[in-house]
């Protein structure tokens, strides 16, 4: 469960002072697949970040599964973000010195499993986004769909219970977003975890149980 | 190993294996030069410190050096003693010298170098001024009227190149004035030159004990006795050994007698040393410094991914220190075998000083310095760059 009372982001003072986010309230059930969009500037990404743990907000309060995560320090929001979150980047964000495998292995391994668990997890993750003949591929031999579901299945390997998507199909053509979205709602619906993505294209709301909309970094639509 | 030291060495390994190769390659090579530099100087200045040492074992000293009591001017019943000192358990030999300014003069040039007065046999037991015969022959004990001249004091026909006063290019054969201290000037005839290397030697001039006891009147007198032991480096053990068997003179070691001279030498050398270990290992700083930087720069944005699925910042560090230590463990290897092909070509060719040839001698102190140097500037040097790159704001990273 996600929620965020009164978030606020400001860049800047006075009179270059840019309210990115201003008094955003939100709430987000366990389970549910959540699209955002908005026009650009909106600050979709803004809260995207926030909720992803990747920026402070100036000023109100976000509890993400009972935990208020404003108040914790760097090294706890780290272990928070590798253990409860899974992050899935427009541009796949992949090693490009790993394999698919050691960029999926990396966060198991960290949080503490062992090789053979890891190589295990990690194999059975890319039969789950197809790529299971693709292990020992570096990025740069896989084609940008099939990054992405590198991506995806990074952001699942440690099992978190959300999963956050930036435009995760921006770079991709209509066909290979189409796999990502399928593949996004089906591991939602299975492995009930709950899935927030930023998009501004319109066809993928039809993947999403809700969507916010978002201008001028206030919430305009909560899509409840 | 640790959890976060193995995800940090899994990364690094990777990025070495899967990164520019070239670079990598070029900053192993520089670090192999630093460390040869490292190593190279000390390994010489510690071969000319052997010279010297054995210069002055072989050539002025031998090890121990007895002198007259406190308050005596010269060692008398100098052939008991030696009898004595040769009993001694330990000492292989010893000889008695007898040493003084005289003034020599050969066709109007006259120098006043130190006379030494020696027994050519016991001699040869201690020391090796015999094996730099030049040209001529060494004395025999019972040699009258003939002279030992050392090289520097024969000097050149051309005395512009003498930087002491010589004897303008005396040879073996000709004949030079001696005027001792007590006022008797006598004839002798070069029967040798000698060239040992050792500047005390060749600027000296040798005639036998027995012709100088013959000039100045007296009879088994000395004023210096030289002592060969059985090992070197024990020669304050041995000082102990002689005074416990009863010998009052002064005894000295030949690091006593040398020290000064050793000490201002070394010094010296040892300013141009740390100059150039301070050199080097800014010069190591430095390049590792922008290799890990540029590397940390140009996956600025990577780090921050890193950072953002959950990857500790002190994973990250890790790696990076480890890419270093990679580094440095490689261009050292690199490193001695560069040294070691260097020290195979300068042993077998040695540089030539004015003592002799110096081969280098690489002490396992040197060595073990050398290397945890290096190893000290490989850690700041990874850890500064990628502390300092993962200290940014994630998503400034991630924007790039």
């Amino acid at each position: 469960m996600i929620i965020g009372s009164n978030l606020a982001k400001i860049y800047g003072k006075g009179s270059v002072e840019v309210r990115a986010l201003d008094g955003v309230d939100i709430r987000i059930r366990k389970g549910e697949f959540v699209g955002i969009t908005g026009s650009s500037g909106s600050g979709k990404s803004t809260l995207l970040h926030l909720l992803g743990l990747l920026d402070r907000p100036t000023t109100g309060s976000l509890v993400i599964d009972g935990v208020e995560v404003a108040s914790l320090n760097e090294r706890e929001r780290t272990l928070f973000r590798l253990n409860r979150l899974g992050y899935v980047f427009q541009d796949y964000a992949l090693v490009p010195e790993l394999t698919a495998e050691e960029n999926i292995y990396l966060p198991s391994k960290v949080r503490g499993m062992t090789v053979k668990e890891c190589t295990r997890t990690c194999r059975d993750i890319l039969g789950v986004v197809g790529l299971r003949d693709r292990v020992n591929f570096l990025p740069g031999e896989l084609s940008g769909g099939e990054q992405q579901r590198v991506a995806i299945a990074r952001a699942l390997v440690n099992n978190p219970a959300i999963i956050l998507a930036d435009e995760p199909c921006a770079n991709l053509d209509t066909r290979n977003s189409t796999i990502i979205l399928e593949l996004i709602r089906k591991l939602n619906t299975e492995l009930n975890q709950t899935v927030v993505m930023v998009s501004h294209e319109e066809w993928h709301q039809k993947y999403f149980d809700r969507v916010i909309v978002m201008q001028d970094g206030k919430i305009v639509s909560s899509g409840e | 190993m640790l959890e976060e030291e193995q995800v940090a060495f899994f990364l690094a390994s990777r990025l070495i294996t899967r990164g520019n190769k070239g670079t990598i390659l070029l900053t192993i090579m520089i670090i192999a030069m630093v460390f040869v530099n490292l190593i190279f100087l000390p390994s010489i200045i510690a071969g000319i410190v052997v010279l010297f040492n054995q210069q002055n074992i072989d050539y002025s000293y031998g090890n121990l050096v007895i002198e007259p009591r406190e308050d005596q001017l010269l060692i008398t019943n100098v052939k008991e003693l030696q009898q004595k000192i040769n009993r001694i358990p330990g000492v292989v030999a010893s000889t008695p010298r007898y040493s003084g300014a005289a003034t020599i003069v050969s066709k109007g040039k006259s120098t006043t170098p130190l006379l030494i007065a020696i027994n050519p046999d016991d001699e040869k037991q201690v020391l090796k001024i015999h094996t730099g015969i030049a040209s001529g022959d060494y004395l025999n004990d019972g040699d009258t009227g003939q002279i030992l001249i050392g090289k520097t004091l024969a000097g050149n026909k051309d005395q512009k190149v003498d930087r002491t006063p010589t004897l303008g290019g005396v040879d073996v054969g000709k004949t030079v004035e001696v005027t001792f201290r007590n006022g008797v000037t006598r004839q002798y005839r070069i029967k040798g030159i000698i060239a040992s290397g050792q500047f005390s030697v060749d600027s000296s001039a040798f005639i036998t004990r027995k012709e100088l006891e013959s000039v100045l009147g007296t009879a088994d007198t000395a004023n210096q006795i030289l002592v060969k032991t059985q090992k070197t480096g024990n020669e304050d053990a041995m000082r102990i050994t002689l005074m416990q068997y009863g010998i009052q003179e002064k005894i000295w070691t030949w690091q006593d007698k040398s020290a000064d001279f050793l000490k201002s030498i070394v010094g010296s050398f040892n300013i141009i040393n740390v100059i150039s270990t301070i050199v080097s290992l800014i010069i190591a700083v430095i390049v590792i410094f922008i290799v890990i930087f540029i590397n940390t720069v140009y996956r600025r944005k990577q780090i921050g991914i890193l950072q953002a699925i959950g990857i500790d910042r002190s994973i990250i560090i890790k790696s990076y220190i480890f890419q270093a230590l990679f580094i440095c463990v490689c261009g050292t290897l690199a490193g001695c075998a560069l040294l070691f092909v260097l020290l195979q070509y300068l042993t077998a060719s040695p540089l030539v000083f004015p003592g002799g040839p110096v081969a280098p001698v690489l002490e396992p102190m040197l060595l073990f310095r050398a290397i945890t140097s290096l190893f000290i500037v490989s850690l700041i040097a990874g850890f500064l760059p990628s502390w300092l790159t993962t200290r940014e704001d994630i998503l400034s990273a991630i924007r790039g």
